[in-house]
């Protein structure tokens, strides 16, 4: 889970490098690794543990605002997982980034020189105008990155709530979180490997099945 | 210890001036020519000109068309661009869109009149295609030379069109670099 956050920060910063660059062929790979994670992410969010299932964390606008509430309160307890705030952050950027790799898949420039994997099954106009959404898409990525880091900077500074080295290290003080001593409950090895056998298996169709045509 | 820190310096001082290069230059202001009577273009700097045409009459619409026939380029090409993914290329459509490309290639020497420019509407074309134009021809003659292998290859066999369209592509690339302007075409 850690791992694919830090992975997916690492491809979003080459996938925006290597388009910058015109390094076509490496934003090619960089975009289908992420298309990888985000299916995993996608089958994490149901059979993951429960911090990571989106039924435990989305919640009603109700619990949000009561949340938002008792964030400004002195004796705040970080939550256990996501807070419910976070919890839309999450959502929107997961949301971004599906819609941005799925722009991506079909795109091809004005020239007919750079493609996604799955051009060939859509028009040229279809294509450009993918191509030209997939560029203006990023930036609303880039907003909504931007709020959470700068969600992250107010929970360090304002709430003295470091919430980057449980990310890292994937373990805070239990006094200090509302939630079960015990922490995350362990997820069977066998769930994980077909979370990513599936992602393996949707960049494989996406990169193979073109070539059958 | 000196040493040191002056490459230090030194390779620092690199860094960025390589990163000042890659800085995208402002963008040139584009005059937004009116539709009827366009203003009188303003002569590009003549010596560097080996032009090719007389300034159209019209340039906005000179220009138009020029942009259209781009348009019908790249969907050409990416005719050629999906089909070398696939397995088993179509290879009439490649032959049909390798003939079509390379008939542009064949005509675009008498796209870039004098007064076709940024100084006479929207366009991406740069006003250094007016002022480096031998290098411009010479990024031509390399498209053409290309696009007739392609077409040959085309005709051929599959293999042959993969192996050609990159190379083709890559003298579309080398002049775009250096005279296209970027993303005004949306």
């Amino acid at each position: 889970m850690r791992l694919v956050h830090w992975l997916l920060v690492f491809l979003i910063a080459a996938s925006w490098w290597t388009a910058e660059e015109g390094e076509m062929q490496w934003h090619y790979w960089s975009g289908l690794t992420i298309v990888g994670l985000l299916v995993f992410r996608i089958y994490w969010g149901f059979a993951g543990p429960e911090t990571a299932r989106f039924a435990n964390f989305i919640r009603s606008p109700g619990t949000v605002l009561s949340y938002t509430g008792k964030l400004f309160k002195p004796d705040y307890r970080a939550a256990f997982g996501h807070n419910p705030l976070g919890a839309l952050s999450v959502i929107a950027i997961l949301l971004a980034l599906i819609a941005q790799v799925g722009l991506g898949l079909f795109a091809s420039d004005t020239d007919g020189l750079e493609s996604g994997p799955l051009s060939p099954y859509v028009s040229y106009e279809f294509s450009k105008d993918a191509g030209n959404l997939h560029e203006d898409a990023w930036n609303i990525l880039l907003i909504l990155i931007g709020l959470h880091i700068a969600a992250i900077v107010f929970y360090l500074i304002v709430k003295r709530i470091n919430l980057i080295t449980p990310m890292i290290t994937g373990s805070r003080k239990a006094h200090a979180v509302e939630g079960p001593p015990s922490g995350i409950a362990p997820v069977p090895l066998w769930r994980f490997l077909i979370g990513v056998a599936l992602a393996a298996l949707v960049v494989f169709l996406i990169v193979w099945l073109p070539t059958t045509r | 210890m000196k040493i040191k820190l002056f490459a230090a310096t030194a390779v620092l001082a690199l860094g960025l001036a390589a990163c000042g290069g890659e800085t995208p230059a402002p963008e040139t202001p584009v005059a937004e020519a009116p539709a009827e009577a366009p203003p009188p273009a303003a002569e590009p700097a003549p010596a560097a000109t080996a032009s090719i045409g007389e300034t159209p009459a019209d340039p906005v619409a000179f220009m138009k068309t020029r942009h259209e026939n781009y348009e019908d380029l790249g969907k050409n090409f990416k005719v050629l661009l999906d089909n070398s993914k696939l397995g088993s290329p179509d290879m009439a459509a490649v032959s049909a869109a390798a003939n079509k490309v390379n008939d542009y290639a064949k005509q675009m020497g008498t796209w870039f009149p004098p007064g076709t420019g940024p100084e006479a509407g929207k366009t991406e074309a740069k006003a250094n295609i007016w002022t480096e134009r031998a290098d411009f021809d010479a990024k031509l003659v390399n498209l053409q030379t290309e696009a007739g292998k392609l077409v040959t290859a085309a005709g051929t066999d599959a293999a042959a069109f993969k192996g050609q369209f990159g190379a083709t592509g890559g003298t579309c690339k080398a002049c775009h670099d250096k005279f296209r302007e970027e993303d005004k075409d949306k």
